[in-house]
């Protein structure tokens, strides 16, 4: 897509100026992926509502439940999933000044916290199912264990998405001027990540806090 | 003028300075039993805070035509609204 290289010469400089920010409004990425955002974000919406009608229809279940999560690392999750959007963030704007190692470096560190979400949250199962609950022990858990395992695949999905990026842009592909459309792979990718953490911000207010 | 790298460590600071205060508020509401609909009211501001700025600046839609940001921008307003009324 000819505008994709446009906007990623114009951002190589450090501030789009006032008169050339009208001509800069361009969507990041894919039309296609961010109608997949949509989608996503609407199948989420239906489980945050439902969980938050189940729980105040069960309001003691519920309580109980939550007092049995493990706060601590819902937070530290968290923390990983905003640093590991930062790192994408900041990689994309390495791709714009042509420094490819320096974005694959980046993604590495996205990869990396994206990592500790993945072994803090297979913990927090396993210490779940130590303690005898599992997917069927209440209605809570049931939405509970739904939700984030959802949440869970889209992560895995994000990270195998996330080493392509750094993949193509190890092997300098993002620099070939015949494939421009590749630039815009990499907006995409970076979006469907930061939906992914979107997510999750709404998650754990919910599940873990409130 | 703010350099870029300036602008996302700024947001990513404010997030994990929102996520933190979300987390200290829920604890200081668990033991002083006050209002649960403006607990809950407070936290979901909070969510629609960091979701205007993973919308804005992580996924760069600022600057992205605005029907595509209202509709982003929209959600983390929504969804927040909709879980508390449902709470009310």
């Amino acid at each position: 897509m000819p505008d994709n290289l446009q906007q990623a010469l114009g951002a190589s400089t450090n501030e789009p100026t006032a008169s050339s920010k009208s001509n800069l409004k361009k969507l990041p990425g894919d039309l296609a992926m961010w109608f997949f955002i949509l989608a996503e974000l609407t199948v989420f919406a239906i489980f945050f509502i439902g969980f938050a009608i189940a729980e105040n229809l069960n309001l003691v279940m519920f309580a109980e439940g939550k007092a049995q999560l493990h706060k601590v690392a819902g937070l530290i999750n968290t923390i990983a999933l905003i640093t590991s959007s930062y790192f994408v963030a900041i990689s994309l704007h390495s791709m714009r000044v042509r420094n490819d190692r320096q974005a694959v470096f980046r993604l590495i560190l996205a990869l990396v916290f994206a990592a500790v979400y993945i072994v803090i949250k297979l913990w927090e199962y396993e210490s779940l199912f130590e303690q005898g609950i599992d997917i069927e022990t209440n209605t809570f858990f049931t939405l509970y264990f739904l939700i984030t395992a959802f949440h869970f695949m889209h992560i895995l999905l994000g990270m195998v998405i996330l080493v392509y990026m750094a993949k193509n842009a190890y092997q300098g592909k993002y620099n070939d001027s015949s494939s421009e459309s590749e630039f815009s792979g990499f907006e995409s990718g970076a979006c469907y990540w930061h939906m992914v953490d979107l997510l999750w911000i709404i998650l754990f207010p919910l599940i873990y806090v409130i | 003028m703010m350099k870029f790298w300036q602008r996302y460590a700024l947001s990513w600071g404010w997030l994990i300075i929102l996520t933190m205060a979300s987390v200290a508020i829920g604890q200081y509401f668990q033991y002083a039993t006050l209002n649960s609909v403006l607990f809950i009211a407070i936290v979901m501001l909070i969510i629609a805070l960091k979701g205007q700025q993973i919308v804005d600046v992580f996924m760069e839609l600022k600057h992205a035509p605005s029907l595509w940001r209202n509709i982003m921008l929209s959600y983390v307003i929504v969804v927040p609204l909709i879980i508390t009324l449902i709470y009310i």
